[in-house]
């Protein structure tokens, strides 16, 4: 049997522990859309007698009241893992998907305006020209016509050095947001060890360490495993990135010169706290996709490229040297190019129509022969970039498909993930309403408790 | 999946997901519409890009094709109209020769009358001779002078083949070199006609006699360049047609596969529409409720 009051004490600490219930309820209605907010709920339990009665002592039937005993995160760490693994590879092809279609938009094909259209523009000039050696006009469309098709090779390979150059400008800043992410997740490491020898809640902090790691993960496809003293360590291909309360730090070894220029390949390297540069290869994340459309796709298509350049050119220029001009001269090199970078640098070369040779005999006939052979001449080069064109489209299409595929997997994962850590409203509510009632049930135990007690008190004795 | 707990924030976000990717393929049948093409980039359909790409070569040559088979037309009928009128002068120099063999009761002004049409019929034949297509003598060869005799009859063209591609492979020669018209240097049509026309004023018996027998193997020439121009006529017109009939067969086939379906994509619109409409309503009923709105 308690004491007197002892139901007052048990009334109290209802009440005390509905506020708490509705002060969580509040936060967590409060937060229902916060980016990386995980719900919480107050832990209750009975006040009562100890589990381990000490020796003689009696316990007392009722009168147990209830207490606060913490405040649960409702997560699951084995899901947050899969939550930044998925993540890690739904950002890597999603980077690469974008710069992909940004690369075919440039390219243009199939199309009216692109190299394939117009190197089939330059076959027809050319037997135009065979048609009529002798005309001014043929010979000037012969000339513009090739100088369309060197434009939109060059104009083609200058969009891919600009989005080499931009994807090499992103990678710079990116990594050093790993580094910057990577000090900031410490610093959160240490408080949140800190917080757990004080014993406050490092709620709010664990939240902001999931974010940080998650935005670790999309960047790097950095995996992390929990500390004992609440912390997470990220390793990035088996190095060290964050290690309790210290920061590595990412960065481009090579690939990446001074400004946006570069040359393949690019190589990542982690430098872990306090240690020397490893290089990783990853294949997670913004960052391993960049590095992988730096230093195969974009070098690889580019490469292609100027070998197409080159093929025209050559095939042309041997035509052209075997046929003589319009005043029976042998026929010059029709296009120049750089051998360092033929798309980038490819021009026609003749300055005057009278340059344009079609004739397959010397002295200044009027020979088309010629300029049918030169028409035929590139015909190689046509299929080479149909078959370039068209190889690059099967790889956007595929890593589109792979996106996509994972995209499905990721809102899995996302939705198993905000099933378990979401703010559900109507459930908060039946929470907040549940506590209400309870406390004003607890409010009303006190008002009969002071009712008995006026009673015990005041009545006591009186018989009138 | 197994949906253990519903929370707002999931039913929004896949409100939103579902929005987003009903919207995305109706602006994927948009930009079809907008551009009238169904392959707007290589990765839309690698395979028919590539079918696309090769057939819009196809074309192009075809066209070329047609084009130069027509130039082709030009040069063989202006050569043929002009063998014809050389065979029509000719055969009128033979009639008048003739007349001339005929007659050793002719006056010496009808036979100075006669070797004067002769003479005439020679310079015209010259001048038929420099018939030109484009400013080019056709039967000059590749030569790069506006004539292919002078005015003394000899031949100044240069020697080559004018020769117009009309299929894949399928060369044709559009000259008739002017030599195997009108006779080699030195027994030229227009030095037997100028022969004739003395030997007519010379009142030369046997030399008219043999001259008729010139002309007429003259005649014999020009009927054969006729006839090779005939059959060279008849290629260029065949391949012409079949270039034409090839440039709808594959135009036909590029836009089978590069262009919109009108009706099937207005229908899939339609039907896309639907289903957006169906999103947005299920996302309006699923947002908005709340317990909120059944607690007092």
């Amino acid at each position: 049997m308690g004491g007197t009051f002892s139901s007052f004490g048990t009334a109290l600490s209802a009440l005390r522990y509905q506020q708490n219930v509705l002060d969580t309820a509040s936060s967590n209605v409060a937060n229902a859309k916060t980016e990386g907010y995980v719900r919480r709920r107050a832990e209750g339990a009975t006040i009562g007698a100890p589990s381990q009665p000490a020796l003689w002592s009696r316990s007392s039937p009722g009168g147990e009241g209830v207490g606060l005993t913490g405040m649960t995160r409702l997560t699951d760490a084995l899901l947050d893992a899969r939550v930044r693994a998925e993540h890690g590879k739904q950002s890597y092809l999603d980077a690469r998907v974008a710069v992909l279609d940004r690369v075919e938009s440039g390219i243009g094909e199939p199309g009216d305006s692109g190299v394939s259209a117009a190197m089939i523009d330059l076959k027809a000039a050319w037997q135009d020209l065979s048609n009529n050696p002798s005309q001014e006009a043929s010979r000037g469309q012969v000339l513009a016509r090739s100088a369309a098709l060197a434009d939109a090779v060059q104009q083609q390979s200058r969009m891919l050095e600009a989005e080499m150059s931009d994807d090499r400008a992103r990678l710079t800043a990116m990594v050093e947001e790993v580094g910057t992410l990577a000090g900031d997740l410490a610093a959160t490491n240490a408080s949140i060890a800190i917080a757990k020898v004080n014993g406050t809640d490092a709620g709010v902090l664990l939240d902001k360490r999931d974010q940080l790691a998650l935005r670790l993960s999309e960047l790097t496809g950095a995996s992390a495993t929990q500390r004992s003293d609440g912390g997470l360590d990220i390793t990035l291909g088996g190095v060290s990135l964050v290690d309790g309360a210290r920061g590595g730090s990412l960065s481009v070894v090579s690939g990446i010169g001074p400004g946006t220029a570069g040359t393949p390949p690019v190589v990542l390297g982690v430098t872990p706290p306090g240690g020397t540069t490893t290089t990783v290869v990853s294949t997670s994340g913004e960052t391993g996709a960049l590095a992988e459309v730096l230093t195969t796709t974009l070098p690889g298509y580019a490469a292609e490229l100027d070998a197409v350049a080159k093929q025209v050119a050559d095939a042309v220029n041997a035509a052209h040297g075997a046929a003589y001009d319009a005043g029976g001269a042998a026929g010059r090199p029709f296009f120049t190019y750089d051998a360092a970078d033929p798309a980038g640098t490819l021009a026609v070369a003749l300055t005057s129509t009278a340059q344009v040779a079609a004739s397959a005999v010397p002295g200044g006939g009027r020979d088309g022969s010629a300029a049918h052979t030169i028409s035929t001449s590139f015909a190689g080069a046509e299929g080479a970039y149909s078959r370039l064109v068209n190889a690059f489209g099967t790889t956007v299409a595929s890593a589109g498909r792979l996106a996509a595929t994972q995209q499905t997997l990721t809102a899995q994962v996302d939705g198993a993930r905000d099933q378990l850590a979401g703010v559900s409203i109507d459930e908060e509510m039946v929470a907040m309403v549940a506590a209400q009632r309870a406390y004003e049930a607890a409010a009303r135990v006190m008002t009969t408790v002071d009712s008995v007690l006026d009673t015990l008190i005041n009545r006591t004795g009186l018989t009138r | 999946m197994t949906i253990g707990r519903v929370t707002s924030s999931m039913l929004s976000q896949r409100a939103v997901d579902g929005l987003q990717s009903n919207l995305a393929r109706l602006a994927e049948i948009q930009e079809k519409l907008n551009t009238g093409r169904a392959l707007n980039r290589a990765s839309d359909s690698p395979t028919d890009s590539q079918a696309a790409m090769r057939l819009k070569s196809a074309v192009g040559e075809q066209e070329q094709y047609t084009r130069n088979a027509a130039d082709a037309r030009g040069w063989l009928g202006i050569t043929d109209t002009a063998l014809q009128s050389a065979s029509t002068s000719l055969r009128r120099a033979s009639d008048l020769a003739i007349q001339a063999g005929n007659g050793g009761a002719l006056s010496a002004d009808a036979r100075e009358a006669i070797a004067v049409e002769l003479e005439q019929i020679r310079d015209g034949l010259v001048g038929v001779a420099n018939t030109t297509y484009l400013d080019r003598p056709v039967f000059g060869g590749i030569t790069a002078g506006s004539a292919a005799y002078d005015a003394g009859g000899a031949y100044v063209g240069q020697p080559g083949a004018v020769e117009r591609t009309v299929g894949d492979g399928a060369r044709v020669r559009v000259d008739v070199h002017g030599p195997d018209v009108f006779g080699s240097t030195g027994d030229t049509v227009f030095d037997r006609l100028t022969d004739l026309a003395a030997a007519v004023r010379a009142s030369d018996g046997a030399g008219v006699r043999a001259g008729i027998d010139k002309v007429a193997n003259a005649q014999g020439w020009v009927t054969s360049a006729l006839s090779e121009v005939g059959t060279r006529t008849n290629r260029v017109e065949a391949a012409e047609q079949r270039a034409k009939d090839a440039v709808i067969t594959l135009s036909s086939s590029y836009t089978d596969i590069a262009g919109v379906d009108i009706a099937a994509t207005v229908v899939d619109l339609q039907m896309q529409e639907v289903a957006y409409k169906a999103a947005l309503g299920a996302a309006s009923r699923v947002i908005q409720p709340s317990l909120m709105d059944f607690l007092r």
